[in-house]
């Protein structure tokens, strides 16, 4: 049990001591808020059909990519966290820690758990955009987001060591990283409403684990029953598959559900893992 | 002194090429037991097998009386582990390379702090506890994780290549470490070198090569075994002198950058009949006690070469840094 929190403690330490990789997490948030924001959101929500007036007037896009923002962090800084699995084998710490006594397990979990954890910090800080977008965030939306963010977290966490146990370099990592993120990320809806996919993108979407990751951030930051149904619509805030439109408890199920398969499928990657 | 470690012919094959072809020796409580051989010879995988990183391919060992493949956590809990590449956390400050260790091996939390100060005595690492590895020295990281390989208590110490990539002042000093170590802890101390010199201080010494065992005793012993004294010389006429020499005392003659070299018994008495009697000139002479460097040639055939060894075990440790 010791050895959890020891594994879990040291990412977290390590976390908070490196301030250019804090500093660096804001760059690509605030990048995406003010270029697709600021720049073009006119451009957006003009080919999304609304104009000045209509049922689309509300639909501000900076606001829509807000949740897309939380998600895309929590998404980047899970993933990334094993790279640090990768980079201990490299620099051998990798080694201290498992000629200890610890069982393995206990040391996929930490590190799953530290992973996690600091996603959640992560995501919490793209709060400090929430005074210049707009958005109103209250207590209880923060109270709900903390757990949501875990959950997403402990799962993208569990698939990233599921990764980092395969490969043994870090170049080898960040490229398999970089093939997956971009693609998940697109298809997500986190940066834009994904309405009118073809058919088979539409089945990407639905297996992507992410869209229902950040369906369910938006959900907790929006207020959709103050929404026009045009509205729900042109945000993309209708997810359902079969003509069933997913519930939150629904997407907590299958998110959870995720995270067990990586959890245990990593754990047991990482346990046949030599020193 | 009872058996701490007790090896019977471990093998280490990888694919169609053998590591470790089947060693077995015991290791004495409280000894330092040192394993010498040239780069390859398979002292780090031996040193692996026994410390549960890589599974032997067949044979066995226990450490303390657990069996390195069925009671892994035990051997582990056993044992400390310096290996020849760094592997602290450099991020982190020496208190908190500690402290996690002391988390890892249960270490029980009203100890802790007590280990810490003493551990970082031994290595006199006292007043840099709480800086950042990264600004250590390359003998300060090696102090340090001599230090952490000794927080948990264990029964047996493993160093591979313990002064690897280190200058020679740094190397006596982690030595006096190593040493104090002994008396203070009476912990077993086991080894891998490719110096001579290391080898020297250990109390008994495995000499490796190809991945068996060729001689293993006291170096005093190993070294008598060679068998009286080791005479260089140079002369005029090398090739000539070295058939003579062979012909006339019935000993094998080496040469290598000019110089002849033979063992001799009783060396002093023999070079002043030696000088007197040999007809070709003589350029140089060197009369010498052997090393462990003339056990290792006598046994292989070959020289330990160090210098070649060392370099590239210095750019294996820079790696990465
Ligand atoms: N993982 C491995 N796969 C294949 N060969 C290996 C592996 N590890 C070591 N060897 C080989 O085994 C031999 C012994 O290596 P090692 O034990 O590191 O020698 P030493 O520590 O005495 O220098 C070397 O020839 C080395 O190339
Ligand atoms: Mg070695």
């Amino acid at each position: 049990m010791e050895g959890i929190f020891a594994i879990w403690q040291r990412d977290i330490l390590k976390f908070f001591r490196d301030r250019s990789r804090l500093i660096g997490s804001f760059a690509m948030p605030f990048m995406f808020l003010i270029l697709f924001g600021s720049g073009m959101s006119g451009a957006m929500s003009s080919m999304l059909g609304g104009s000045e007036a209509g049922a689309l007037r509300d639909f501000d896009f900076v606001e829509f990519m807000f949740p897309g923002i939380i998600g895309m962090t929590v998404f980047n800084t899970a993933i990334f966290s094993a790279l640090s699995v990768v980079q201990d084998k490299e620099f051998g710490y990798m080694r201290e820690i498992l000629v200890s006594p610890m069982s393995r397990v206990s040391i996929a979990i930490g590190k799953v758990l530290g992973g996690s954890t600091v996603a959640v910090f992560q995501g919490l800080l793209m709060l400090v955009f929430v005074p210049f977008i707009g958005v109103s965030i209250s207590f209880v939306t923060i109270i709900q987001l903390i757990p949501t963010m875990f959950l997403v977290a402990f799962a993208i966490s569990s698939f990233g060591l599921l990764i980092a146990s395969t490969l043994k370099t870090t170049q080898g990592f960040q490229m398999v990283i970089q093939v997956l993120i971009f693609p998940m990320l697109f298809l997500s809806g986190a940066l834009f409403p994904l309405n009118g996919l073809p058919f088979w993108m539409d089945i990407l979407v639905k297996i992507n684990p992410l869209t229902y990751s950040v369906d369910m951030f938006k959900k907790i930051v929006f207020d959709i029953d103050a929404m026009t149904p045009e509205l729900i619509e042109a945000m993309g805030l209708n997810l359902s598959i079969f003509n069933h439109v997913i519930s939150f408890t629904e997407e907590v199920l299958v998110v959870g559900a995720i995270s067990l398969v990586f959890v245990i499928l990593a754990t047991y990657k990482f346990s046949t893992t030599e020193a | 002194m009872p058996t701490i470690v007790e090896v019977k012919n471990l093998k280490k094959r990888y694919k169609d090429f053998e590591a470790v072809k089947g060693v077995s020796f015991d290791v004495e409580q409280g000894e330092i037991f040192g394993f010498l051989g040239p780069n390859g010879a398979g002292k780090s995988t031996t040193i692996n097998m026994l410390s549960t990183i890589i599974k032997p391919s067949s044979g066995t060992a226990t450490i303390n009386g657990y069996d390195i493949v069925q009671k892994r956590n035990k051997v582990r809990s056993s044992i400390g582990l310096i290996f020849q590449a760094s592997t602290l956390d450099e991020k982190l400050t020496a208190n908190e390379n500690l402290m996690l260790h002391c988390k890892f091996y249960g270490v029980a939390k009203k100890l802790r702090e007590e280990r810490i100060q003493e551990v970082l005595q031994i290595v006199d690492l006292t007043d840099k506890r709480y800086n950042i590895v990264e600004t250590f020295s390359g003998g300060m990281k090696r102090r340090l994780e001599i230090a952490r390989g000794l927080l948990h208590y264990p029964r047996v110490l493993f160093l591979d290549e313990p002064t690897v990539g280190l200058d020679p002042q740094t190397r006596a000093h982690i030595w006096d470490y190593i040493l104090k170590l002994k008396e203070k802890a009476g912990i077993t101390i086991f080894l891998t070198t490719h110096y001579m010199d290391e080898a020297e201080i250990c109390d008994r010494v495995a000499v490796m090569d190809h991945g068996a065992l060729i001689a293993l005793d006291k170096p005093v012993q190993l070294k008598k075994n060679v068998g009286g004294d080791i005479l260089e010389i140079a002369t005029e006429d090398n090739v000539t002198a070295k058939s003579r020499i062979e012909e006339t005392y019935q000993t094998e003659v080496l040469e290598k950058e000019g110089i002849l070299t033979f063992q001799v018994e009783r060396g002093d008495e023999f070079l002043v009949q030696f000088v007197k009697e040999f007809e070709i000139p003589i350029t140089s002479v060197n009369l010498r006690r052997p090393t462990l460097n003339d056990v290792f040639l006598n046994l292989t055939g070959r020289e330990i070469r160090e210098e070649t060894v060392s370099q590239k075990d210095r750019m294996k440790q820079g790696r990465g840094h």
